[in-house]
């Protein structure tokens, strides 16, 4: 290798390092200039609905009004993973964002907040937790139309009656072998 | 005691007959029952060992061969019930000799249906589930309660008019027979001598028996078809399914009721109990029965097909022109306008051609209740290619071991429990006898020289 090229190779590996030096003091700044926290419940028990808020202020402890805030909550259901959308909404003037959730299941709930800090291209994110406990049963159906007296109670009087007819006919059985000892009439 | 006459001696006769002599192809018939049985309880425990994965069911069609031959077997069972109670409260005289068949078919048809269903669970461990986490929306609930109570009902009224009959036998074959068989007889008889208390308590209880066995039956086979008409899938979405579910019941019930009863007859000579005459009037009820469902299958069919709605189309092609049409068009001709023909034209208008048309009765309604439940899973929900279905020979041989035990119940029955209703047949032939031209009452008066004791 002959120093021209010696010298073309270590030219080109300056500058690399001074690209790469300067593309990390250009990246996004960190949200170090941004003060998040979230606010959840300690604990919450199935079907409770609970506030899930998110407090966003620059580092002066100015509140970040408007901005888009988004929740995902990390799901498993029928052997598939991932992560569903469960609320959006935006800060108010105390920079503060909240959703009510209703919790379907028992367990740690794991939430990530997406928002978009003032003067950024891409959005940043803090991630909280709950812990949820309980077992209420949350399939109620609203529909329907409620007649009164059709209800179980309709359904096991009919059938109580049935049954007692068939006892009525055992109490037959019972006076047919009593009178067993009875000459034949 | 007064003296029996010659007839009543050969009905005793003849209802003993079973009893006293065994034949060898008797032995023969148990031996290939049980063998089928046998075979069928080996492909369940292949499917008890692996799973529900060895049939054709799956996600999509996950009803099959099984709730098919359930709601068959359910249907079925109406046999005891329009023979032993429609025709018990129309005072029909010719009822007689066929009512105790037909009342035991009722109770070895649900045994048989309900042991399917626990089949088609898979674990069978899971029917506690029913009553732990049964909720009452849910017609499998409503399913469960009526069964329960028709079984029960139908045992009870297998019962209560045999009394008089196992006193006959108690006292016919007292120190004649096993000791068992003695005992049996002396606690099922539960004291019966024939009293006039005794008359009276056993009317009452056949006459309430008969009105309520009525509802009961109804209620059954109309939350059976619940099952699918409660359910969001297009080809059940009706408002008809309940009576029409009822009617093929009945229909069917009356099928398999001939066929039992022409093959007793022949097996053990009852012919001049059983006589063309029962043939052809059963024949006449399948008739009437066939046209009901005509007209239901074109209140249907017509009404899904003018309103076509989303997948009746799919539905009704897969019905007349594609997967399901042999056996469609065999339901069809075979089984409803086919029986009506037989019983209209004066040559087949016989013993012989009524068995025909119930043997093909029988095979049309279990391919109804078949297409009925395969072809409503197979109508796509979403808009994907349609699943298909085809039964395994664990699901064939289990459906084959079903049907054994129901033959097997009834052979067994027949050596053990008296085939004719001795003391009906007795009071109808002495009022025929008496006064021809009268009718008799509902509920017989069992005088005391057909009561039992005094036969």
């Amino acid at each position: 290798m002959n120093a021209n090229i010696r010298r073309l190779v270590r030219a080109a590996v300056i500058l690399l390092a001074v690209g790469a030096t300067l593309a990390v003091l250009a990246a996004p700044v960190s949200a170090s200039h941004v003060s998040v926290r979230t606010a959840f419940p300690s604990s919450a028990t199935v079907g409770e609905i609970v506030p899930l808020a998110v407090d966003i202020h620059t580092a002066d402890g100015a509140p970040i009004a408007g901005t888009t805030v988004t929740y995902y909550l990390h799901m498993a259901f029928a052997g598939v993973a991932g992560e569903a959308e469960i609320g959006r909404t935006i800060t108010d003037a105390a920079g503060v964002a909240t959703i009510r959730y209703q919790p379907r299941a028992v367990g740690i709930h794991e939430v990530r907040i997406e928002y978009l800090a003032p003067g950024l291209a891409t959005a940043e994110e803090v991630v909280g937790t709950f812990d949820v406990a309980g077992g209420t049963q949350l399939v109620r159906s609203a529909g329907g139309v409620d007649i009164p007296g059709i209800n179980p109670g309709l359904l096991m009087a009919v059938l109580g009656s049935v049954w007692l007819i068939l006892l009525s006919v055992a109490f037959r059985l019972v006076g047919i072998a009593r009178a067993g000892g009875d000459a034949p009439g | 005691m007064a003296p029996l006459s010659a007839w009543h001696e050969r009905l005793v006769d003849t209802a003993l007959a079973p009893i006293r002599r065994t034949s060898r192809r008797y032995w023969a018939l148990v031996g290939l029952e049980l063998a089928v049985l046998g075979w069928g309880l080996y492909a369940y425990t292949i499917q008890l060992r692996d799973g529900l994965v060895v049939t054709g069911m799956r996600d999509r069609i996950s009803w099959g061969l099984y709730i098919a031959t359930f709601v068959f077997f359910i249907g079925i069972s109406h046999a005891g019930t329009l023979i032993s109670a429609i025709l018990r409260v129309s005072q029909a005289r010719w009822r007689t000799p066929v009512t105790r068949i037909a009342e035991f078919i009722t109770v070895v048809a649900l045994i048989c249906g309900a042991s399917f269903v626990i089949i088609d669970l898979g674990r069978p461990d899971r029917v506690l589930n029913v009553f732990i986490y049964g909720r009452w929306q849910s017609p499998i609930i409503w399913d469960v309660l009526a069964i329960t109570t028709y079984l029960t009902g139908s045992i009870v009224y297998l019962f209560v008019p045999m009394i008089p009959d196992l006193a006959l036998f108690r006292d016919r074959l007292a120190g004649r027979t096993a000791r068992w068989r003695a005992w049996l007889y002396r606690t099922l008889a539960i004291g019966w001598n024939g009293n006039a208390a005794q008359r009276r308590s056993l009317g009452a209880a056949i006459g309430i028996l008969m009105i309520l066995i009525m509802p009961i039956a109804v209620s059954v086979h109309t939350v059976v078809s619940w099952i699918f008409a409660m359910t969001l899938r297009v080809p059940w979405n009706s408002a008809l399914f309940g009576a029409f579910f009822v009617a093929g019941a009945i229909f069917s019930g009356i099928a398999i009721l001939v066929i039992v009863m022409a093959i007793l007859r022949r097996a053990y000579r009852l012919h001049e109990y059983v006589t063309e005459k029962h043939f052809v009037y059963l024949g006449y009820l399948l008739a009437a029965f066939a046209a009901i469902m005509i007209y239901a299958n074109i209140s249907e069919l017509l009404v899904h097909g003018y309103k076509l709605e989303e997948g009746a189309e799919f539905h009704l092609r897969q019905l007349f022109l594609n997967q399901f049409a042999p056996l469609f068009w065999f339901y069809l001709i075979g089984g409803l306008f086919g029986p009506i023909l037989i019983v209209l034209l004066p040559a087949t208008r016989n013993a012989r051609g009524i068995f025909v048309a119930a043997v093909l009765v029988t095979v049309a309604m279990w391919i109804e209740r078949y297409v009925i439940v395969v072809s409503g899973l197979r109508v796509p929900l979403m808009p994907y290619e349609p699943a298909e279905y085809a039964p395994t020979w664990v699901e064939w041989s289990i459906l084959a071991g079903g049907l054994a035990l129901f033959a097997l119940l009834i052979t067994l029955f027949l050596k053990v429990f008296p085939i004719i209703a001795v003391w009906e047949v007795a009071e109808d032939h002495e009022a025929t006898v008496a006064a021809p031209d009268l009718r008799r009452p509902a509920v017989p008066e069992l005088s005391p020289a057909t009561g039992g004791q005094d036969l």
